[in-house]
């Protein structure tokens, strides 16, 4: 017997991209305005985490960052088979970018300890950057591969796995390593009933900055540890098509006005 | 149709509402009804889009005039043929009578017979409530849904159409425009002529506009797929889930076989690989705790009847995609289909009927594929392409297949219609005296017979 295969999967909750709301004059996002869900994304890595489980036993760890509401993706996370589920929330680590991050959860994984397999998401459906996942592998000196939608081959000691970078590439990582996942990976399962009612009271571990003080600096987190700023978000209107109908003899008269008119405009 | 015709139209709803080439009619003539049932419509129609209420009128005081038949449509996804034009006539579309407006202190929506089911919806979700009840496509017009009674898998909790429709303002065959009901939760003077409009399939007046109940927003929702191996055990829970309190928003009876085949034609994945004999509940609950406590009753009902195990989505998305896959399975059986049935029996007489037909199954070989709202005992049965069988093979199945169900108490449409399709069938559903009197107010309100004519009545 080896030792237990260890996965982490690094998830997000995002605000339900098709139902949220921006606000133009401050460029935020409304969070008020629509209910929070776990990044889609997300959810084939624990699936694919779920996968390796079941052939290798072992157990899977869930972090993430956020406000305390994101403790439901977490017990959604649990619901669908994760055996534990960490929670990095303080407003120190607010308003991070992607280093600062990846820092904290880089930082966290340390603590916990050996590990196998990280698996994350592509990107996030609210961020879109695809930084994150990349950044925590580089910030733990491992090797990791992005985009991967095929696992080929799991091991105790390697993972040969395609990555779409538009051509594919197929690449054999040493464990312990790190993979992006796209959709196209796996279809994620659905709790069982059962699970999912059992997930709804479970405790959820809370971390906060001080338990990554070990690992990382105060500085190197949340908005302080950030090298990036937003400094404006444009948010492109949309514009009705609008149909007139002209006919008479000054029809081609009126067209010609109309195109030159539109045509000045821009 | 003569120009002097044409030319009226013209006058009363503008030049560029009257569509007389033939590219631009094309889309108007059928509806959903499976091709092989359907009528041939006629080539000889116009389509005419009233902007008003009093354009309506107009309308149909001219087809009076001029004794031209006039077919009114909505958004087209009817399953009856009712809305095609079978002779030559007028189609009236209402589709630019769209507007919608909320009185939420009310909680009614009002809405133009154009506005799509979709429009309604969102209105609602605006203004802060929401317009339960399921009862079609999301394409189909709010005027089309009242006048066939549109009723769908949310009837069981929230109601069919006729039970949402606080009142309507109708256009008579004769041109007049009567408002009847509104904004009003009982109203019992006289005869309700408005529960006679809903449900005439256009065949008594236009519906222009009406006055639809709205709903408080449930905070929780979530979609459970129940599996069980055996059928009966399946259909069994439905009724002790009622007995014992829950409503569930939907119960629909599936069968994996079927649910998995059009879920990898649409490139999605069945999430529940346990257990032939399904039920896909969805509760709606207006908090989260009550949503867990009424899904873990559920639960506890479920397996004491021997229910494996059980899958709950309760991301928005999630649910969705299971829903997506339960309504594309008419549209994944379409292209091989040749009848949809939707009788309906008493619900606890739904396990026979279901029985009934893996009978008639076994009898002929071949296999029908079903699914329904277990909750009211509504099954769709689908006769498909079957190698070799003529017309008349299938017409003994479907009559079959009606003497069972109104030997069970039930009717030969639940939600669906009369429409064209049925309408040889309906006297033996509501023969003599009832047919009679069916006809009789037919002639009452529409004495020269130019609303949707060759439609319900035999």
């Amino acid at each position: 017997m080896g030792q237990e295969f260890r996965i982490i999967v690094l998830i997000k909750q995002v605000p339900d991209i098709e139902k949220v709301r921006f606000d133009v004059d401050t460029g935020r996002v409304d969070r008020s305005s629509a209910p929070g869900e776990t990044n889609p994304f997300d959810l084939h890595a624990l699936e694919a985490g779920l996968q390796i489980k079941e052939r290798f036993g072992g157990s899977i760890t869930i972090i993430s960052m956020g406000p305390r509401q994101a403790e439901s993706s977490l017990k959604d996370a649990l619901a669908r088979g994760a055996d534990r589920a960490i929670l990095l929330t303080d407003p120190r680590l607010a308003g991070a970018d992607t280093i600062a991050t990846a820092k904290a959860l880089a930082a966290t994984i340390k603590k916990l300890g050996r590990f196998d397999l990280i698996l994350c998401g592509e990107k996030t459906v609210d961020g879109d950057t695809g930084q994150v996942g990349p950044e925590v592998a580089e910030l733990l000196e491992i090797p990791h591969a992005a985009y991967v939608c095929e696992i080929r081959e799991v091991t105790r000691e390697s993972i040969k796995v395609v990555s779409d970078m538009g051509d594919k590439y197929l690449y054999e990582l040493k464990l312990p390593a790190l993979l992006t996942v796209t959709r196209e990976l796996n279809s994620p399962r659905l709790p069982t009933l059962k699970g999912l009612l059992r997930a709804k009271r479970a405790e959820i571990e809370i971390w906060t900055a001080d338990n990554l003080l070990e690992y990382a600096s105060i500085d190197q987190l949340g908005f302080q540890g950030s090298k990036t700023r937003v400094t404006k978000v444009i948010i492109p209107g949309v514009e009705h098509r609008k149909g007139i109908i002209l006919r008479g003899d000054d029809a081609v008269k009126k067209i010609s006005e109309v195109i030159l008119r539109e045509v000045l405009r821009r | 149709m003569r120009e002097e015709v044409l030319g009226e139209l013209r006058s009363i709803v503008g030049m560029d509402w009257v569509i007389t080439s033939e590219d631009a009619i094309k889309p108007y003539l059928y509806d959903e009804t499976p091709v092989p049932i359907r009528p041939r419509a006629s080539d000889d129609v116009v389509v005419v889009k009233p902007g008003s209420t009093e354009e309506v009128s107009r309308i149909l005081v001219l087809a009076n005039k001029y004794r031209i038949p006039v077919f009114p449509r909505g958004g087209g996804t009817g399953l009856a043929g009712a809305c095609i034009p079978t002779i030559s006539g007028i189609i009236l579309s209402l589709e630019r009578m769209n507007r919608v407006t909320v009185d939420v202190e009310n909680l009614i929506a009002e809405a133009e017979a154009g506005a799509t089911l979709r429009d309604l919806m969102n209105a609602a979700e605006k203004a802060g409530l929401s317009f339960q009840p399921h009862p079609g496509d999301e394409g189909a017009q709010i005027g089309g849904l009242i006048a066939c009674n549109a009723g769908g898998a949310r009837a069981i909790k929230t109601g069919i159409m006729r039970n949402c429709v606080k009142g309507i303002e109708v256009v008579l065959p004769t041109g007049e425009i009567a408002k009847l009901g509104g904004k009003i939760l009982k109203n019992n003077a006289g005869y309700d002529l408005m529960q006679l409009i809903i449900g005439s399939e256009g065949t008594l007046g236009i519906i222009t506009k009406a006055w639809i109940r709205l709903q408080p927003i449930d905070a929780a929702a979530m979609t459970i797929i129940v599996p069980f191996d055996n059928r009966e055990k399946a259909l069994k829970a439905v009724p002790k889930i009622f007995q014992e309190g829950i409503i569930p928003l939907a119960v629909e009876y599936v069968e994996k076989r079927l649910v998995e085949r059009v879920a990898r034609e649409i490139g999605l994945r069945w999430p529940c690989n346990s257990g032939e004999y399904q039920l896909m509940i969805i509760l709606s609950e207006p908090s989260e705790e009550a949503l867990l406590s009424t899904s873990e009753r559920l639960l506890n009902i479920c397996e004491s009847l021997g229910a494996l195990g059980s899958v709950a989505a309760e991301a928005r998305r999630e649910q969705e995609e299971v829903l997506k896959i339960r309504s594309e399975i008419y549209t994944t059986l379409k292209p091989d289909m040749v009848d949809i049935l939707d009788v309906t029996v008493p619900p606890s007489k739904l396990i026979d009927l279901i029985r009934a037909i893996n009978e008639i199954e076994a009898k002929y070989g071949v296999y029908i594929p079903v699914y329904g709202h277990a909750g009211d005992g509504n099954l769709h049965i689908h006769l498909m392409r079957w190698n070799c069988w003529s017309e008349e093979d299938y017409e003994i199945v479907r009559r079959t297949i009606y003497d069972i169900a109104i030997g069970m108490g039930g009717t030969i449409t639940g939600e669906h219609g009369i429409g064209y399709v049925r309408k040889k069938y309906l006297e033996s559903f509501a023969g003599g005296r009832l047919l009679e009197l069916m006809r009789e107010i037919k002639r009452i309100f529409d004495p020269n017979g130019i609303l949707n004519p060759d439609k319900v009545l035999p």
